[in-house]
């Protein structure tokens, strides 16, 4: 079972968002193994300007849930700073979900399938 | 060159023994070592090795006594045992977390600290997007930055050298001068190989970039096809005798390209799973061969393939650069797999073999 961390945010700039995602997964991609697997980026068309970015957490080693390995991820410096960069390129208060995975279509294992 | 003991080819039974058992203990599943883990395993060592050892009778070796046994091994060495167990378990599909994990406790155990280890953990996480930065990073962005770029004869740098090939006027008047060569040549050889295939040429708008248009040469040097079969085959021995093992990142791209899904795209090559291509022995032992050619290159030449000037070959005869070089024959028993030629029909994709039936033989294309 995964666990998504969702942060919505309203932002005139989304290729600053693209930017601080892509380069937090470049510096995620060259460290060890955590719970951070991806985001995704979604854009909403019913309120343009509004974001919705979904961060994906699974297990690492089996001892920590993948909410827990979330909630150690926002504990990290680096993870404290990422936010103080989104912040400031956003408009107002980013709103924050948190959501276990209780299904997924034509997942098998923790295999990518279609 | 390569320290001592670094190679495979001079290992006593009784310690292939060892890395057999303790390779298989590394990669096995909770449920057993599959069929396409033992065969492949199998046909490494054997083509390495040289040792027939039946990996799904042996006994377990744990991390610790694996370590012991190879104490005495250089680094490169034990970094190619953990690059074998890395193989066993990218062919699975899933990766099962705790073979992941496991493959690291051995890698740790032989002091061994490898990206692919690290890869393979996040392919068995799920994380396939960061799995593939991590490839990209330190398997082709770091080598590059350490690699010589003159041998490409071209001067336009590209942002990464897996994009496609940028305009560049002398570099495709340079390719298209091999056509005049004389046929038996390794430059006339790579031009027919495009022309037959309708490539385009590094230079050109849509060709390929001039570094990737190296393992051309290859394909040339060592008879390998250019359908998939054929890129296992010359990506393997690449890799392997690349002294540097992040030329490992060229069989997992491939494996996650072409085997497993595990890279959807990597700018070179997309994704394509239509056909599994390690179901079945005979690319095993062709996979296996080739990385014996590539480890006796290795030995031999000690250099990165692709840093290899091959412009400064073009205009000798194969036979003659393959010597040069040092480039084995293929071994019979990948020959027997199937192994054929870059210029054998087989060796061809379909789209590849239906452009060159639509070629007209009266006109040379240029």
């Amino acid at each position: 079972m995964r666990f998504a961390q969702g942060i919505r945010v309203r932002c005139g700039d989304p290729d600053g968002l693209l930017g601080l995602l892509a380069e937090w997964d470049r510096n995620q991609a060259t460290t060890d193994v955590m719970g951070y697997i991806g985001t995704r980026l979604l854009a909403d068309r019913d309120d343009p300007g509004c974001y919705l970015i979904v961060a994906e957490f699974a297990e690492v080693d089996g001892d920590l849930s993948p909410a827990e390995e979330a909630e150690r991820n926002n504990h990290r410096e680096e993870t404290e700073r990422w936010v103080q960069k989104l912040r400031a390129l956003v408009d107002g208060e980013p709103d924050w979900f948190h959501y276990d995975e209780l299904y997924r279509t034509g997942i098998t294992g923790n295999l990518r399938t279609g | 060159m390569q320290p001592e003991g670094s190679n495979e080819a001079h290992v006593p039974i009784d310690e292939a023994q060892l890395i057999a058992r303790g390779t298989a203990s590394a990669v096995e599943p909770l449920d057993g070592i599959t069929r396409a883990q033992a065969s492949l395993l199998g046909a490494v060592l054997s083509a390495l090795m040289g040792r027939q050892i039946d990996v799904t009778r042996l006994e377990p070796l744990g991390p610790d006594a694996l370590a012991t046994a190879l104490a005495a091994r250089p680094l490169q060495f034990r970094h190619r045992i953990v690059h074998h167990m890395v193989l066993g378990e990218l062919i699975l599909r899933p990766i099962p977390p705790e073979v992941a994990r496991r493959v690291e406790v051995y890698a740790l155990a032989l002091g061994i600290d490898d990206r692919f280890v690290r890869i393979a953990r996040r392919y068995a996480q799920g994380a396939f997007g960061l799995a593939w930065l991590d490839l990209h990073h330190s398997g082709f962005a770091e080598h590059w930055e350490r690699a010589r770029k003159d041998q490409l004869r071209t001067r336009v740098t590209l942002e990464h050298q897996l994009a496609a090939g940028a305009e560049d006027h002398d570099l495709a008047e340079r390719w298209m001068g091999f056509a005049d060569l004389a046929p038996g040549t390794l430059g006339r050889g790579v031009w027919d190989m495009y022309r037959s295939r309708g490539f385009g040429l590094p230079g050109s708008i849509g060709g390929a970039s001039a570094y990737l248009a190296q393992h051309d040469f290859v394909h040339v040097l060592a008879d390998y096809g250019t359908n998939l079969q054929g890129e296992f085959e010359v990506f393997a021995l690449i890799g392997r005798a690349d002294p540097d093992p992040k030329g490992f990142a060229w069989l997992t791209t491939l494996l996650g390209l072409f085997e497993t899904g595990y890279v959807a795209d990597a700018g070179f090559f997309s994704g394509d799973l239509r056909e599994r291509q390690l179901d079945g022995i005979e690319m095993h032992l062709r996979i296996a061969d080739a990385l014996r050619r590539g480890q006796s290159l290795c030995e031999r030449l000690g250099t990165d393939l692709l840093d290899v000037d091959y412009h400064a070959f073009a205009g000798l005869p194969v036979t003659e650069v393959r010597a040069e070089l040092g480039v084995d024959p293929k071994g019979e028993r990948a020959v027997a797999a199937g192994s054929v030629g870059a210029f054998d029909l087989a060796g061809m994709s379909r789209i590849q073999q239906e452009y060159a039936a639509s070629i007209d033989e009266g006109v040379a294309r240029r």
